[in-house]
């Protein structure tokens, strides 16, 4: 998809005579009085340039087309068959700007993920009514972008209006308490209610594991984030013991994928040519390792065997991801490490992906 | 849970309402009293904090995990998850009316939980410390705590987590929980694993001079464990008629409960040999082994235990064809039996003493016991057993009239012949009873 099509011709002023009477056009992005319309679609409209780049960038430029059968009233759409294919299509808009709105979140670009978690939430409201527990996601992806450009105050608004529509629904299932939970729990560890956002990521983490189980990555986001909250209250030991079991689940899973990718490429070495991973949740669990790599390192008893581990997870990541360079990186570092202890078990496996990343010919990801 | 809480909050409510106070005072008194309480009703719904209000909207399972999670013990959290997990998925997968569906769910049990919850955050927090028989020691306490036998899964897995540590493996409560795994899995019958854990106990124990939470040595009690398993471990080839093996089995526990320094079971193994060596048909190995016991027992002051030796022996000495010695013992086992007032081998060894008689053809003697016999079946209210020494009374007070009458009929004599007569007139006499007193006085 085009990433840039900055040109004249992709808007045009509105002339307020075309139009039928009476209905005045609002910012898709504001809801202030607009002076532009897309001109692709022709159903989308904005006060100022500015917003309509900020939405092509945000969502707009990969559902332009699929406003159109929702946005233009015909004699088929105010049927009954026209309404109900019309409450499917909006529902998979939800979707896809879901998706967006959380890979973009996920790759730390907060301000641009606002756009697609807005349309999220107006759509999902007009499918579902006001407070349902369909809006807890759209309200979470909303508030997770808020609080990413450190809008704290709309985040509690947000989180509230989803704790309401959750509290009002409590057999909303496990995926939904978990969400909210660690909404809930980023909120109070950014506003420094340390204790409240305890509670809050352990229910986050007891919801994921009734969810997706106790050694899922999901349910060691949670353990994660708990960490750095105990970090931040100085209890240096559980946030070690919390790493560690995050460090543990990462190497299996890592271990795991990497396994089956060596084997599809044994079979078809085409495979090679394709990330295994996706980028946005790469760049994610790149931070979150880092940042325990680096609080081992900076431990002041140096744990090798930790070390070794974290590294080992890090080199596994972008050699699935297709960075050589940071692989190779992070695979000596773990030789390093893992060498200064003897009989170490993860010395062979770290030889063995260090020895696969220098022979295999990899197109350098940019 | 919410019975308690209501139960909790019926003290303030309902003494206002049944007061005297409030009929005799004057409507004014009333209105100022109640305005405090309700004040102070208010200000502690104030206080309730989110913890407070999700511990009675929660689940017990879900409280539990939060708190632990709370505190800084994810890993005591996840074996709690995990261990709940599994009995859930025990008890889906199980099929109606089994056993696990009749006890109470594990995450229903507060009691339980909050013990688990303790012990294993000490648990985790003296690891992170490195104090790992502290670890251990946690471990087995929890181990030892789920004694009931519906809980065994709950022990075998803390016991097997206290033993199988990278450290601490060799200290004093690995090798306790060594020997309570070697139990469990006796009770289990998982007989090779029980005795794989009691000897690893034994040899570790040997040199420790380690005595276990109730103060008894760690090494007898492994050979008192082992002395346990092979008596079992003899059933098998037993059954099978395979004495050689028994045979070593059970001299191997014999040693075992010989150093272990309890009389009590080197008393069993010794009867329990004699017992084997008989059913081979080495009657003077077996003699000797009974005598050991009857000394044991003896000693003990054990009449069970010396009232079976006694028996074994009469079995023994009976094979051997040497009936006094088998009389004697018998009567020893009645003298024994009789005294300590245990009526069901009372009745056996009269029974057993009438058939020995019986078979040397000394009916009078035969019937007189099978007549004691037959008055303790009475006493013991034992029907089956009752009819059974009737039956055999019967039969022998029979033959012992047989002899005479029929050494009568040979004879021909006229003494002889009046008796015969005599007893044919009297013979058809109304009373059944008349009929044996009258048999009984002719001959």
């Amino acid at each position: 998809m085009e990433a840039e099509p900055q040109d004249v011709r992709t808007t045009s002023k509105i002339i307020p005579l075309a139009l039928p009477k009476g209905t005045e056009k609002l910012c898709e992005l504001c809801q202030r009085r607009a002076h532009l319309q897309c001109n692709w679609c022709r159903v989308t409209f904005y006060c100022d340039a500015e917003h309509q780049q900020a939405d092509w960038i945000g969502i707009h430029q990969r559902i332009c087309q699929l406003l159109l059968p929702i946005r233009t009233p015909t004699l088929f759409s105010l049927q009954r068959a026209g309404r109900i294919e019309i409450q499917l299509k909006k529902a998979e808009l939800i979707e896809i700007c879901r998706l967006v709105a959380e890979s973009k979140l996920s790759e730390g670009k907060h301000q641009e993920a606002m756009p697609a978690a807005q349309f999220c939430l107006r759509c999902s409201i007009d499918v579902h009514g006001p407070s349902t527990v369909q809006l807890v996601p759209a309200y979470l992806l909303l508030a997770d972008a808020n609080m990413g450009i450190g809008n704290l105050a709309l985040v509690a608004e947000l989180l509230s209006q989803a704790e309401w529509a959750v509290l009002k629904s409590p057999e909303c299932g496990h995926a939904v308490h978990h969400k909210l939970h660690r909404s809930l729990g980023r909120l109070h560890t950014a506003t420094g209610n340390l204790e409240e956002a305890l509670l809050n990521f352990a229910n986050d983490i007891y919801f994921a594991s009734e969810e997706y189980g106790l050694d899922s990555t999901v349910t060691c986001r949670g353990y994660f984030l708990m960490a750095e909250v105990f970090a931040k209250q100085g209890k240096m030991p559980v946030a070690r013991s919390l790493y560690s079991e995050v460090a543990q689940t990462w190497h299996s899973h890592l271990a795991k994928v990497l396994k089956t990718h060596i084997k599809n490429v044994q079979k078809n070495p085409n495979l090679l040519l394709e990330p295994s991973f996706d980028k946005a949740h790469l760049v994610e669990v790149d931070g979150m390792l880092g940042t325990i790599l680096e609080f081992e390192q900076n431990n002041s008893r140096k744990d090798s065997a930790q070390i070794a581990l974290v590294a080992h997870c890090l080199a596994m990541l972008w050699f699935l991801g297709r960075d050589d360079l940071k692989a190779l990186g992070f695979g000596s570092t773990a030789l390093q490490a893992s060498q200064l202890i003897p009989n170490h078990d993860l010395t062979e496996s770290i030889q063995s992906l260090l020895q696969l990343v220098q022979t295999e010919p990899h197109p350098r990801c940019d | 849970m919410n019975a308690a809480v209501t139960r909790r909050h019926t003290g303030p409510f309902l003494p206002e309402i049944n007061s005297k106070k409030r009929r005799i005072g004057s409507q004014h008194r009333t209105k100022q009293e109640s305005l405090p309480t309700g004040s102070v009703l208010n200000k502690s719904t104030q206080i309730l904090s989110r913890e407070n209000i999700a511990l009675v909207r929660n689940s017990l399972k879900q409280n539990i995990c939060v708190r632990l999670l709370q505190e800084g013990f994810p890993r005591s959290y996840s074996e709690l998850f995990f261990l709940l997990r599994f009995n859930e998925d025990q008890r889906t997968a199980a099929e109606p009316g089994s056993d696990v569906l009749l006890q109470t769910p594990l995450e229903d049990q507060r009691d339980k939980l909050e013990t688990m919850k303790l012990h294993l955050s000490l648990a985790e927090k003296a690891e992170r410390t490195g104090s790992w028989s502290t670890v251990n020691e946690q471990r087995l306490f929890l181990g030892r705590y789920f004694s009931a036998p519906e809980d065994f899964w709950l022990s075998l897995h803390f016991f097997l987590s206290c033993i199988n540590r990278e450290r601490g493996s060799r200290s004093r409560p690995a090798t306790e929980a060594r020997a309570c795994l070697a139990e469990v899995y006796l009770q289990q019958g998982e007989l090779e694993e029980a005795r794989e854990q009691a000897e690893l106990c034994l040899k570790m124990s040997e040199d420790g001079g380690w005595l276990d939470l109730s103060g008894r040595p760690l090494r007898l009690r492994a050979r008192q464990v082992l002395w346990r398993i092979f008596n079992r471990l003899a059933d098998a080839p037993l059954a099978d008629g395979d004495y050689g093996k028994a045979l070593k089995l059970l001299h191997q526990g014999y040693s075992m409960a010989t150093e272990s320094e309890d009389k009590q079971i080197v008393g069993e193994a010794a009867y329990r040999l004699g017992l084997t060596y008989q059913s081979t048909g080495d009657h003077d190995t077996a003699k000797q082994f009974f005598n050991t016991c009857m000394q044991i027992c003896g000693t003990l002051e054990d009449p069970k235990g010396l009232g079976q030796a006694y028996k074994a022996m009469a079995k023994s000495t009976e094979s051997e064809g040497n009936i006094d010695e088998t009389v004697r013992c018998l009567e020893k086992l009645v003298d024994v039996t009789r005294s300590n007032g245990l009526q069901h081998d009372l009745t056996d060894a009269c029974l057993y003493l009438g058939d020995i008689f019986y078979s040397s053809s000394q009916f009078e003697q035969a019937c007189q016991y099978y007549l004691q016999g037959y008055e303790v079946a009475c006493n013991l209210g034992d029907v089956a057993l009752l009819q059974k020494a009737q039956v055999l009374a019967a039969g022998a007070r029979a033959q012992s009239f047989f002899g005479r009458y029929s050494a009568d009929v040979e004879s021909a004599s006229h003494a002889a012949l009046r008796r015969l007569l005599d007893w044919k007139e009297t013979r058809g006499g109304r009373d059944p009873a008349d009929n044996t007193a009258a048999a009984a006085a002719w001959y």
